[in-house]
């Protein structure tokens, strides 16, 4: 019995230093050494391509020193009462136009300023943004999502109007104001599908007669690449109205609330982003188009818009060491 | 029983050699350079890793495709995103042996030819380049140079940025090594 078991531990003795002698010769052992060297903890990049996906943001910012110009354009509606041949569809009219500039103070903050026409009452608009980055999603899930933060300031500088019940009846500089701020919860799935959510609060400091100042909303944005350069993005916002409040407006302006769904195609060429999309919205600011839609996608009152940015970068070069 | 210890032995002492000719080097440095007339670009890695086993002569490098660092942070995204792919191809790597008869456990210069295969993009390609050689007191360092045509590695260009990307890439390899610790 004890011999076996004798026999046994010899064996098992020369197996194992056998085996963990031999290998040594072969090339498969050097790459071993390398297998301890990965390093863990990697961020995420690229959860979307653009600061934007088509009416909302993304979690993306700017790199440090990087500047980005965008242009966006809505255009008329596409079928229903006011499109069809007439206005060709649409494309007679623009409904919004926004020009933008971006700016990265560093890799986690970004800095906006915009002018949009502005697509209700609420006219000639200039936007303050301030984005920040607060977490990146690693490759190992140790880090499952991205935050980003944003917040943004509108200011109207439309004629005051007489009507006191108007939305733009401003009787102070204060009143022109317009707040949006959003926490933007990203997560990229894979490769080519990335998936958010963009809690979202809203004050408008004057509003119409019965209208909401402080609106809350719930936005969702996807994108999913379908080719190295080519990607489908989607975003859709929930307001949440007052619904006695709702009913009031809907009824004054006969025109009813809509969410704001847009769905597009994004071409990146490298520094060069194309949207070529469709929304029902008619405008291009947030503080606008998620409380004041009132076109619908079942009666023909979606269009075409575009964006196009442009990213150039003023990375210092950095000194040779000597 | 004593035959059993004559071999154990004699399985023992290649481990104990083999491992201290085993020389390892965690923060290697991998350098390439682009240069056209619109644009030069350079991206710079210093976390690659690299083995040298002094007695088969063979060596690896392999670096992280995510770890190469350009000024401009736009072109690192696009670097990983469509030419590399580094989702799917996270590493490159060399594989490769010292040509040469000699012996690197004196101190001196020595220029050797190195001889082994290149991955790149899931692309392996044979290389043959000269490398340079240091050993003083007991560290070794390891510099070498060679062209990479993008093409060979099946890497695309668009023809929007044809003109910046030049057709052949120079590579910069460097590496210190440290004995393995047993």
């Amino acid at each position: 019995m004890m011999k076996t078991v004798n026999l046994i531990l010899k064996s098992l003795v020369l197996f194992v230093f056998t085996s963990s002698s031999l290998p040594c010769f072969a090339q498969d052992d050097l790459e071993k050494e390398l297998a301890t060297t990965t390093p863990g903890h990697q961020k995420v990049t690229s959860t979307f391509k653009s600061t934007k996906l088509i009416n909302g943001h993304s979690n993306e910012t700017l790199y440090k020193n990087d500047f980005d110009f965008k242009v966006d354009h809505r255009f008329g509606d596409i079928a229903g009462n006011n499109g069809g041949i007439k206005q060709f569809f649409g494309l007679d009219n623009s409904t919004d136009i926004r020009i933008g500039f971006e700016y990265g103070i560093s890799d986690h903050l970004t800095v906006g300023l915009a002018r949009a026409k502005g697509a209700t009452a609420v006219s000639q608009l200039y936007e303050g943004s301030l984005k920040f980055r607060l977490l990146e999603q690693t490759t190992d899930n140790q880090v499952p999502l991205a935050v980003t933060l944003f917040g943004s300031n509108t200011i109207a500088a439309v004629k005051a109007s007489e009507d006191p019940t108007s939305a733009t009846a401003y009787n102070k500089f204060s009143d022109r104001m317009n707040y949006v701020g959003q926490v933007i919860l990203a997560r990229k799935f894979n490769s080519n599908f990335s998936f958010e959510l963009m809690p979202t609060y809203i004050h408008r400091n004057f509003t119409a007669f019965r209208d909401q100042n402080t609106l809350f909303a719930l936005g969702a944005g996807g994108r999913m690449k379908f080719s190295k350069r080519m990607a489908l993005v989607v975003d859709y916002f929930i307001p949440f109205r007052n619904s006695a409040d709702k009913a009031y407006l809907e009824e004054k302006n006969a025109a009813k609330f809509y969410d704001p769904l847009g769905v597009g195609l994004e071409i990146e060429t490298g520094g060069h982003i194309f949207h070529i999309n469709f929304t029902n919205a008619t405008a291009i600011e947030e503080m606008q188009l998620i409380p004041s839609t009132t076109s619908s996608w079942t009666k023909g009152q979606y269009r075409w818009g575009f964006s196009i940015a442009r990213r150039f970068s003023f990375a210092k070069k950095e000194k040779e060491p000597k | 029983m004593k035959k059993l210890i004559y071999l154990l032995l004699y399985c023992t002492i290649p481990m104990v050699a083999q491992g201290q000719d085993m020389l390892i080097s965690k923060n290697a440095s991998v350098a390439f350079f682009s240069s056209t007339v619109v644009e030069d670009i350079e991206a710079t890695s210093t976390t690659a890793s690299s083995v040298l086993d002094l007695k088969s002569k063979n060596i690896i490098f392999r670096v992280n495709n995510t770890s190469f660092q350009f000024r401009k942070k736009l072109m690192q995204e696009h670097f990983n995103e469509n030419y590399m792919e580094s989702d799917k191809y996270p590493y490159s790597e060399f594989k490769g042996k010292i040509t040469d008869d000699v012996d690197l456990s004196k101190d001196g210069n020595y220029i050797v030819n190195v001889v082994g295969n290149l991955n790149v993009h899931g692309v392996t390609k044979t290389y043959q380049t000269k490398a340079t050689l240091t050993v003083s007191q007991g560290t070794t360092t390891a510099k070498a140079t060679f062209r990479v045509r993008i093409e060979d590695h099946k890497i695309k260009i668009p023809t929007i940025v044809f003109k910046n990307i030049a057709e052949f890439v120079d590579v910069r390899v460097s590496a210190v090594y440290q004995p393995k610790k047993p």
